[in-house]
């Protein structure tokens, strides 16, 4: 962008904005972070996510960015660990000095962070981390970490029901990870199930990155259940599912949100025929805004977006947009603005789907579910 | 007893991937007493070697297994050689730390050219379940086990029988006897290292057939390696090949019967045991140095 059109630009928006914030305007250049994890365990989410950040950035740039300049992006890898997740957030504000924040995918990592980025005034908005343990932190009416999408509470509610109804399972075996995500939406799970009428008959944890999976599953083969939960991330879902076929384990498998990835079928194999997950963006979405997004992602990278990258645009999109009605870089004014964002359409959920935060800043929508036919997932369609 | 059989049988095959690297480990430690914290990234060179054998060149399970051996003791001398000589020459406290930053490198030096997405390789093996009984095992793992088999018998053999082998006992017995006899030091510490490294990395390789290969891979397992060779008893290789499989079926069957989260644990708690009550580890001799 050459300095007129700059310089025009600039002119143009303070002009729409007010005189009083002019010199802001003019002197602000929009910086926001990134936290991900881009190694380790759980960086084939992170990376995924990472391009739909990328490419909300480079929409919003092309559009004119914020306050008349391109929006800056400064990317941290927290490799999914705590102690490094917070160093990435401090890092990003004291010395990158972003405002806001997209950020992170683990949600341990995620509740370690937000405490740090709160006592800056820095506004986080979830990449990814599920557990609503990390938004029901939050203090109601001022929260500081937002999740545009259902926490581990609703999703696991929603995949509950769906494995009681839609699969037709009344007994299940759950296995999770052992890690605020997994274990926020076993739990929530367990509740579920039973009060509407289904049987648990086996809660199992394992480590995060395990990837022995056949004492479990010898053990589950004998209680035969009906179908299996897995509430985990992607790598060790696709040791679940192909060892599962290998030790001759007769059942309907599901999987939680992280498991919705074209590798996990690439991974397992031909044992991942038939498996079910839940699934708050595919593709092939219903949701007007949502196909939008796939198809300009589909046209700049060659590939499908999945809900990854889905989670990261809107997350983005959301910081940038919130910065704008905010009309400076400042975290606390992009907080104020985030609470109010209900008529901003999300790609992720049915139709109509907007980032209407709760007070505890989290977006409830329903969640669908997917089911792997011939190497590919098939949306049903919502409630 | 349907679900002991399967929980013995898994406990063997994850127990003879943990064989062959704490094998490399143990001899490293014993010989040239250097304690090697890359060894866990040398199993995890191994599983990319044979993602690159048998993805990229399209090689069958055999050459794919050569290629493995021969890329990884060619590394294994070149590490001995630029590496741990040269810093052991000064102080041989130093390779210690050496080994963690050589560790760190291979990490990144993975991350960067491979990227963090886990690889599998291709054995080329039937797809599916063998029953044995009432035992569900792949091709895959029993490969594991034949290969562990095979090697530990020769490893042995050679040890026990050639030239090679003499030097390379004779050096781990007493340097200073052994170079007064006229063995050649440098040649042991070369094929040493030649020797560890294509036993981690044939482990590695194994093992990403059946459970794929990230830059991360080797971090657990190098920690499981030193206590099996603690356990053991430093140097032991009988010890390591008992304690290798003893820990493999421990932690199957407390996976299977208490729960995985507590697998990881039980072998560390073993070695705190085991060193209150018998320091010199299960197959140690205790030696009085002069």
């Amino acid at each position: 962008m050459g300095i007129w059109v700059k310089a025009v630009a600039t002119a143009a928006l303070s002009a729409a904005v007010s005189i009083s914030s002019y010199s802001v305007a003019l002197a602000e250049q929009l910086k926001l972070g990134v936290s991900l994890p881009l190694s380790g365990p759980a960086s084939l989410a992170g990376n995924s996510i990472r391009e739909g950040i990328d490419f909300a950035i480079k929409s919003a740039n092309a559009r004119g960015g914020a306050f008349g300049e391109d929006v800056k992006l400064f990317v941290e890898d927290d490799e999914g660990n705590p102690t490094k997740g917070v160093t990435a957030v401090r890092k990003l504000i004291e010395q990158d000095g972003v405002v806001a924040i997209s950020g992170t995918y683990v949600s341990a990592v995620a509740a370690a962070q937000v405490k740090v980025a709160k006592d800056y005034k820095v506004p986080m908005v979830s990449a990814g981390s599920t557990s609503s343990a990390v938004t029901d932190a939050n203090t109601p009416g001022d929260p500081w970490f937002f999740r545009a999408f259902p926490g581990s509470v609703t999703q696991a509610k929603q995949t509950a029901s769906d494995t009681l109804n839609k699969l037709k399972a009344q007994s299940v075996a759950v296995l999770y990870e052992n890690s605020i995500y997994g274990k926020s939406l076993a739990d929530e799970f367990k509740v579920n199930f039973e009060a509407a009428g289904g049987k648990v008959v086996a809660m199992e944890a394992y480590n995060p990155g395990e990837k022995d999976f056949y004492s479990p599953l010898t053990n589950l083969r004998a209680q035969s259940p009906a179908a299996v939960y897995i509430a985990g991330l992607m790598d060790s879902g696709a040791q679940i599912i192909k060892q599962a076929g290998e030790l001759g384990v007769q059942t309907q498998i599901v999987g939680s949100g992280s498991m919705m990835s074209d590798k996990l079928i690439e991974l397992a194999g031909p044992a991942s025929e038939g498996f079910a997950v839940s699934s708050m963006f595919e593709p092939s979405t219903p949701n007007k805004y949502g196909a939008e997004f796939a198809k300009e992602f589909r046209a700049a990278y060659n590939k499908e977006p999945d809900v990854y990258s889905a989670i990261g645009y809107d997350s983005m999109m959301l910081l940038i947009e919130a910065a704008r009605r905010a009309g400076k870089a400042d975290g606390a004014a992009i907080q104020q603005q985030l609470q109010k964002m209900e008529d901003f359409p999300l790609a992720q959920g049915p139709d109509g789907t907007t980032a209407k935060f709760d007070e505890k800043g989290s977006a409830e929508f329903t969640v669908g579910l997917a089911i792997v036919k011939n190497g590919k997932r098939e949306w049903l369609p919502f409630d | 007893m349907i679900l002991l059989q399967q929980f013995l049988a898994n406990g063997v095959v994850v127990g003879s991937s943990y064989v062959l690297v704490a094998l490399g480990l143990t001899l490293i430690f014993g010989i040239l007493k250097i304690v090697n914290f890359a060894h866990g990234e040398f199993y995890m060179l191994g599983g990319y070697v044979a993602v690159v054998g048998t993805q990229l060149l399209g090689l069958s399970p055999i050459p794919s297994i050569v290629l493995v051996i021969t890329v990884m003791a060619v590394f294994g001398c070149l590490v001995e050689r630029f590496i741990f000589l040269p810093i052991g020459k000064k102080d041989p406290t130093n390779v210690i730390i050496a080994s963690f930053g050589l560790s760190i490198l291979l990490q990144n030096l993975a991350l960067k050219f491979a990227g963090p997405e886990p690889m599998a390789a291709q054995s080329g093996l039937p797809r599916g379940a063998i029953q044995i009984g009432d035992i569900f095992l792949t091709s895959e793992r029993l490969a594991i086990v034949a290969v562990a088999i095979v090697t530990v018998t020769i490893l042995l053999l050679v040890l026990r029988y050639t030239w090679v082998g003499l030097s390379l006992r004779a050096m781990s017995e007493n340097a200073t006897v052994a170079r007064i006899c006229g063995i050649n030091v440098r040649r042991v510490g070369v094929v040493t290292f030649a020797i560890g490294a294509a036993l981690a990395g044939l482990s590695g390789a194994l093992m990403s057939t059946v459970f794929t290969v990230q830059p991360n891979a080797g971090s657990l397992i190098v920690m499981k390696a030193f206590v099996i060779v603690v356990l053991a008893g430093m140097g032991s290789i009988e010890g390591a090949i008992v304690a290798g499989l003893a820990l493999g079926i421990i932690e199957s069957l407390v996976t299977g019967y208490l729960g995985s989260e507590l697998r990881d644990i039980v072998g560390f708690i073993f070695v705190m045991c085991v060193l209150a009550v018998r320091p010199q580890g299960l197959f140690g001799i205790k030696t009085d140095r002069s």
